[in-house]
Order: C-alpha cells, then structure tokens, then sequence
C-alpha cells in the first residue's frame, strides 16, 4: 500500500468501525465521529511512537488512528474481557498507553489538564516525547482549557492543544458557546503559535499539524490547533438530530471520505475499482475485528472490586 | 542494634511535614511538589521551609492559582509515572478539582483494568481560624465514600511525619490532610526514618466510661474533654482515628467493647459525618450501643470569632454531650 492511500485506507476504517459498532443493538450509547476522520487520522500521521494522545469523550476514532488495536477497542466497547481495558472503560474513558493513546475522559474539557500532566512527566523525564490534546469545541467554554493553556504556556510544556471544531455542542452552535471569533483565538492571548486547519482535508491536517508539532517537539511550549470540521451524525447515538434532512444531505457531500477519494481519483491515484476494493478490505477486516469481539465473554461479577485499589 | 530507633527530636508539625517530603524527595527523583506558594516562599504555613534551595523550581513548582487545573496537572503527571505531592492551600478550594481528583485519578485503576494508576498526594489544610466561610470547611466526610481514594488525616507531629511518607509511597491517590491550627504544634518525632501504615487508629488515652473517637485537631479537644472529665470521675478513652479511608474498625471497635459507650467528634459537619460511619461500622460488626455526635453546628463557620467558636466544637460542648451519653 503506498503512503498516498493511507490515509483513506485508514478513515475507511473508522468510518467501517463505526457503523458496524452503531449497527449493534448491544453496543450501549457511543460518541461517534462520522465527519471527523480526517482530524484524527491527519493528526496521528505526524505523532510519533513515543508520543501520547488523549482525548474527550469522542474517543474511538482518535484511538484507532493512533494504532489501538481494532479488536481489542471493540471489544471493549462492547464491555469484553478482550476489551484494552477489560471492557471496564468504554469509549468514555479506554486507554492504551502502549499505543500512544494515554486515554479518554469523558467529562468535557477534564482531560486537558491531565494532559499537561503527562506532558510534564515527558519534560521532566527527557527524551523528546509530546503530548497532544483533542477536545471538541463543547470544551472550548470550559475552564480548564483556560488555566491549562495558561500553565503549559509558563512551563514551556510539549502540548499541543487541538480543538476539533465539529460546529456543535449537542445541540448549540459553535457561535452560541464561545464568544472568540476563531476559537485559535483562544491560544492567541498566550502568545503561543496558532493555526485554523481545515478539518476535512486529510493532507492539510496533517501539514499545519506536523508545523506545530514540529514547535512543540522543539521545546518552545505549546500550540494550539484549530481544526474545522462537521459531525455527521447526532451528538450521540442515543441523542436527538437538531439538523433537517436536507441540511444533513447538503453537509454530507463535505465528508472527508468522499473528498479525498474523490481527490485520489481526479489525480488518478487510484481508481473506482481501487476504491470499492479499499471498501472491501475494510470491511472484512471489520468482520474479523466484530468476531474477534464477540469470541470475548463479559467480566464475570466478581471482578467489580477489582482493580479498585 | 543502636538505640537509635527509640530517640526522638522535637519539632513542630510543619516541620514533620517538611522532613517527611524532604526525605522522599530525596530517595525518590519522581516525587516533587506542585501548588500556590510551595516554592521560595516555602509553603503557606512554612511546611516547605527549605525545600525550594535544595530541590530547586523543578520540583517545588509554584503554580499560578488554578485549583483544577493543578490537581489535573498533578493526576495526570502521576498517571505517566511521577509522583506528584499536589498542595491545595485550603480544603474549601479542593472543591475545584474534583473532577480530576474523584472521576480521573480515583478511578484510574478500575477503570484501565490495573493498566493505570494515580499515585498522587492531595495535601491539603482544613479547619477554622477566623478565616470565614469558603476557607475554613471540614469536607473529609466526602471523601471518604469515593471508592479508590485514601483519606490521612494525623493529629500530631509523628503522625504528620510518618502518614506523609507513607502518602508519598502509596499507589494513591491520597489526600492528606493537615489542619491550620496544628501547624504551630510541638511534638517529639523519631530521629529514626520511621513510615506509619495506613489503617492504623491509634490510642492517645485509656479510659473505661466512654470511647471519644476523632481525628485531626479535634483529638486535641478530645483530650482536653477527658482531662476536664476525669475531675467528675469520669474517664474517656481518645481514639484518633488517623486514617479515614481505610479506616482501622479494629481497633475502634475493640475499644467501644470495653467501654460500652461512643462519642465521635469532628469539626465538620455531622450529617453523613465521619462520625456517622464510624459508628455504623462499629455496629454493624458489635452491635448497637449508646452513641452521640458532636460536630459542627449545621451553619457556615463565620470569620466572626463569637460565630465561629460557637459553630465548632470545643472542650465545653463535648463535655456536656459526654455526660449525657454516660447517663444512659
């Protein structure tokens, strides 16, 4: 596979990952990122193995563009064994260091500043190691954001701040919970490099990423990303769609799936035929991966104190 | 074998603390120290006198004031492999990093399978001293119900010495808590490292009518109770409870057997109270015997002086509950 089909390659299979978890009756409530594929899997293309990520609640996406194992993260959304953290986490809060994804908490705009955290640990400890932060517009209201960028900014930390802006918080307009122009804005007052990516062009995550982390590795402090994207289904799988039908069709022809096999095909990168085989692998792997899942038994109820202390 | 480990020096319970966090700091490269006003100002009480020269800004790492961000900061730098000693100046403010402490660090453990884990120290100072309502609350009782969280809360200068050491060394999270007017305290700590394990009450007094079980400054007020007692022939046994999470049931219950009879004490407020679960598990095992409550007042603690004192327990008020409690 050439390193130009990549990164379709691996938004076909988020996106794969997620319909088959969202066509499962036993799957609980999921936050899905339909639409948002690029800015995960954009932004993993310039992290490095030593790196970590972390994330809102929004999580599965990121942690498969990170490298989680596929059938290890279903099973753990549908609360296996097999599961990276015995199907005890969810997609609210899974982790899998080993992969560089330190791990999800869902309460919006908490897991900033835990992220300081490692990255702190990153500059006391040495190597060149940083740590990047995903969180949704919805966290660009919440305090901590605000006193973490003021921290990471003091301390020189290796932080790169990424606000994915999929528009909406549930049900409010990105213009309705923050009152900053451009939410990189936000990282404007701390003097810290800022950039307004967008969000649904694979390649053009994955350059203005790769800038800044380029600044951050460096060790002159954090940045911060602004990532413009859309999210196509509703808030979650169990909430309301505040959008018309019609405005939901209109938005779909900007999924960043379709722009950038469409994008592969103009420059004859690859052809209709290549893409319905991409499609294909895809979803066999996803196959595997669901059996892989369903192979796993629940926890038995005795392991509810486990792990406690 | 020396006689080393019967020697004690004297020192005041700020100094405990600032030996204790000396100490681990320099056996172990990972702990440092994050908070308000830890670094060359030493700490708001001087607990960190002379850490900042030897240890320098790396690891006595003044933060700006941003509670929930630095217990996030300190979570999740605990979580990557540090050990972090968080100060929260006053427990009042520790309200503001719940999130991190309670839904990330306390449930690291569970939540990543064992993958994971906070060992982070919150030390933080509870107590009223005419500092007003948001700066002076009693909040431990919430703590304690938070399945993964360690509570410490020590009433002397050994205590301080050997429950932070242990603090430092735990897998945590732990919040440690100190009180405003035990600072200036004096007491005889051993010149020996020595560490305290948590889940071990300790018995400050015997006594036979009654058993008095608090902790932190309120085991100072149980003891000035049962030396005002004594003279009405009326003896009470002091357990300081020491650690609230776990808590020693051992101990405190043999200790209500032989007397018969439960006071539990805390400055803060008594409704679902450390008091209240200590005597419930108490019962729970031993059976039910005659109990009161002391605690605060339920109303604010006023900076006011008349209000305050007459918000907390003092000697008086636990004294009369005494009597009561040995009249049944």
């Amino acid at each position: 596979m050439s390193d130009a089909l990549l990164p379709l390659r691996r938004m076909m299979l988020i996106r794969a990952f997620e319909d088959a978890l969202a066509a499962r009756k036993d799957h609980g409530f999921q936050l899905l990122s339909t639409g948002e594929e690029a800015v995960a899997v954009g932004l993993s293309l310039v992290l490095e193995d030593g790196d970590q990520l972390l994330t809102g609640g929004r999580s599965i996406g990121p942690a498969l563009a990170r490298g989680v194992d596929p059938g290890k993260l279903m099973a753990e959304l549908l609360g296996r064994v097999a599961g990276v953290n015995r199907g005890r986490a969810g997609r609210g809060h899974l982790s899998d260091q080993e992969s560089g994804f330190f791990g999800a908490h869902a309460v919006v705009g908490g897991n900033i500043s835990i992220a300081a955290g490692v990255a702190l640990e990153r500059k006391l400890g040495g190597g060149n190691g940083i740590v990047a932060i995903l969180f949704g517009d919805g966290a660009s209201g919440a305090g901590g954001l605000y006193e973490t960028l003021n921290i990471a900014t003091l301390w020189h930390l290796p932080l790169l701040f990424v606000c994915n802006n999929n528009q909406l918080s549930v049900s409010t307009p990105r213009e309705a919970s923050n009152a900053a122009k451009e939410l990189r804005d936000i990282g404007r007052a701390f003097a810290i490099p800022t950039a307004l990516v967008d969000g649904l062009d694979v390649w053009a995550m994955a350059k203005v990423a790769g800038e800044l982390v380029e600044h951050v590795r460096s060790g002159k402090g954090p940045a911060f990303l602004e990532c413009s994207s859309l999210r196509l289904r509703s808030h979650s799988t169990t909430a309301r769609e505040t959008r018309s039908r019609d405005e939901l069709a209109q938005l779909h022809k900007l999924c960043p799936i379709k722009l950038e096999s469409a994008r592969l095909l103009t420059e004859d990168q690859i052809t209709n035929a290549g893409l319905e085989e991409m499609r294909a692998d895809a979803a066999r792997q996803i196959e595997d991966v669901m059996a892989f899942a369903d192979a796993s038994p629940y926890p038995e109820p005795e392991e509810v104190l486990a792990h406690v202390e | 074998m020396s006689n080393d480990q019967f020697l004690t020096t004297r020192m005041f319970f700020r100094e405990a603390v600032g030996r204790a966090v000396r100490e681990e700091m320099e056996a172990d490269d990972r702990v440092l120290v994050l908070g308000q006003d830890v670094g060359a100002f030493g700490g708001s009480y001087r607990e960190f006198d002379g850490l900042f020269k030897i240890f320098g800004p790396e690891r006595m790492r003044d933060t700006p004031v941003a509670e929930a961000a630095a217990v996030g900061i300190a979570a999740g730098a605990a979580a990557a492999g540090l050990r972090p000693l968080c100060v929260i100046t006053y427990m009042d403010f520790l309200m503001i990093g719940f999130d991190a402490l309670i839904n990330y660090a306390a449930k690291l453990r569970y939540k990543s399978g064992g993958r994971l884990s906070a060992p982070l120290v919150v030390k933080t100072t509870a107590g009223a001293q005419g500092q007003g309502v948001a700066h002076s609350q009693c909040i431990e009782a919430w703590l304690i119900s938070v399945p993964g969280l360690k509570v410490v809360a020590p009433s002397t200068p050994e205590d301080a010495y050997g429950l932070m050491k242990s603090a430092l060394r735990s897998d945590g999270p732990v919040v440690y808590i100190d009180h405003k007017r035990l600072f200036p305290a004096p007491g005889n700590v051993p010149v020996a490292e020595t560490v305290i394990p948590f889940g071990k009450a300790a018995i400050r007094r015997r006594g036979v009518d009654l058993t008095i079980v608090a902790h932190s400054y309120m085991v100072r007020v149980a003891l000035e109770t049962a030396g005002l007692l004594e003279a009405e022939d009326l003896s009470c046994e002091v357990v300081d409870l020491r650690s609230l999470a776990p808590m020693d049931v051992n101990t405190l219950c043999r200790s209500v057997e032989r007397t018969g009879r439960l006071l539990t004490l805390e400055e803060g407020q008594v409704t679902c109270g450390i008091g209240t679960e200590v005597a419930t598990r108490i019962f729970e095992r031993i059976g039910v015997r005659p109990w009161i409550r002391v605690g605060a007042l339920p109303a604010p603690v006023s900076s006011n002086p008349v209000l305050e004192a007459a918000c907390v327990p003092n000697a008086d008020r636990v004294a009369q509950a005494a009597r009561t409690l040995a009249a049944r």
